[in-house]
């Protein structure tokens, strides 16, 4: 039997081949997130202080729309052609579909969230050489938070009916504390808090991370049932 | 590790989806080279029996053996069970042999010549045409009748699970499908076929089994005309 990391690899593969051919996910997420960061900063950009206080909260908005579309879409693709029951039928482990799925979203979402960061760093014009780290590390442990929640929300949608309305409704109440504490942590990065000050909410960042993807792999299976 | 069995039974076999009883205790076994024909009006239950068989649901009650063990770890057989829906359940936007290829590699064939062999050994079913190249969703309701029958004949399984296999092909394909299914016959797989096609039927099965309402009606050994 198919060990869990190769099978695991395996879907990811697999949904990244699809994607790179199609684009269809990089371009309407990628596209929306650029939106999102557009219209914010024509909306709230008054001044540099006040830029840098509200430019988080835009990179997390737009990370968060973006990413509901691209759990969608990617789950579409499971459903079109019933090709998850598919991917089921064969004997790998039905949590390296959750973990493939999952590796292969928040590598499209890494990619769309960092450029939404450099647009919201050209438009609300932050100063990113010292905090870039900081700001990106938070970004990518949101994202992988993020991911490991939508992905099993995503499932969902393969087998229900009120797919977008499960995906926005259920999925943006549990993402809230990552949110927050993402645009917590990013603004005080931007503020000058050191590596040491900002360990709370890096902390704080991998319990949500680690307690939805322990959910995850617990519930996947579940949810995806005939 | 892979189990492997001679006989497939289901013992008073119950699935309810809401208020609808699907299958009301259905019991029976099925035997290594035989074709088994199920044959029933609209809604009776073919198509729940077979989905329960390949593991994608759990019954409300009874019980599946695989041989002598019960299919409580489902992962243990899923290996050596084939099967064929209603839809191609393969990726649309990659080709037949992209399909097949990564099927085969989830399948646990990790060689590629290997892999390539299998895929040879499909081309009576799936033919030489263009279409093997295109993307899935390009393709005729009978080339995804034929890449979804090739999808579960690939890792040669013990268990093959068709349903509706004939919807969509032509004469060529219906020709290729019944050799096929002699030789996977011969092989000594356990076949079960769901169609409305009688005449297909009547010419590859060796028992018919009818349900009715959720039940087993009734068995005989072999197919009537």
């Amino acid at each position: 039997m198919m060990t869990l990391l190769r099978a695991s690899l395996l879907v990811a593969e697999k949904d990244l081949r699809i994607e790179f051919r199609t684009k269809e996910l990089l371009s309407a997420a990628g596209l929306f997130a650029a939106l999102v960061v557009f219209i914010a900063s024509l909306a709230f950009y008054l001044d540099p202080t006040e830029a840098r206080r509200i430019a988080p909260g835009v990179v997390y908005v737009a990370a968060a729309f973006s990413g509901v579309l691209a759990f969608g879409r990617s789950f579409a693709r499971e459903r079109e052609f019933e090709a998850m029951r598919g991917l089921r039928l064969t004997p790998i482990p039905r949590a390296a579909i959750y973990l493939g799925k999952c590796i292969a979203t928040f590598a499209m979402l890494s990619l769309i969230n960092l450029g939404a960061l450099l647009l919201v760093a050209l438009f609300f014009h932050l100063d990113l050489e010292r905090p870039l780290l900081h700001v990106a590390a938070f970004l990518l442990l949101t994202t992988a938070g993020f991911t490991a929640a939508g992905c099993l929300f995503g499932a969902l949608t393969v087998v229900t009916r009120a797919r977008d309305l499960i995906l926005s409704v259920v999925l943006f109440p549990l993402l809230t504390p990552a949110i927050l504490i993402g645009v917590v942590g990013s603004r005080e990065a931007l503020d000058g808090a050191t590596g040491s000050e900002l360990g709370v909410w890096y902390l704080l960042l991998s319990a949500f991370f680690a307690l939805a993807i322990g959910g995850g792999l617990t519930l996947f299976e579940l949810l995806i049932e005939d | 590790m892979a189990a492997d069995f001679e006989q497939v039974s289901v013992k008073r076999l119950v699935k309810t989806y809401g208020t609808t009883r699907a299958l009301r205790g259905v019991s029976h076994s099925f035997c290594a080279g035989e074709i088994t024909h199920l044959e029933g009006e609209n809604g009776s239950g073919k198509s729940t029996l077979l989905r329960l068989m390949a593991l994608l649901g759990r019954p409300t009650s009874g019980e599946i053996y695989f041989g002598d063990e019960p299919a409580s770890e489902p992962q243990r057989f899923r290996a050596q069970i084939g099967y064929s829906g209603h839809e191609p359940m393969v990726y649309p936007d990659l080709s037949a042999r992209e399909n097949l290829d990564l099927f085969a590699r989830f399948y646990g064939y990790r060689d590629k010549d290997e892999r390539l062999k299998r895929l040879a050994r499909l081309e009576e079913l799936l033919g030489h045409g263009a279409y093997l190249g295109r993307p899935a969703r390009t393709y005729s309701r009978g080339q995804l009748q034929r890449l979804s029958l090739g999808r579960a004949l690939l890792h040669s399984p013990r268990l093959l699970l068709l349903d509706e296999p004939t919807n969509g092909l032509d004469r060529e394909g219906l020709e290729r499908l019944g050799r096929i299914l002699d030789q996977e016959r011969a092989r000594g797989a356990i076949i079960l076929l769901v169609t409305h096609d009688e005449r297909f039927a009547s010419a590859v099965c060796d028992r018919r089994i009818r349900i009715h309402h959720g039940k087993i009606l009734d068995a005989d050994a072999a197919p009537g005309p």
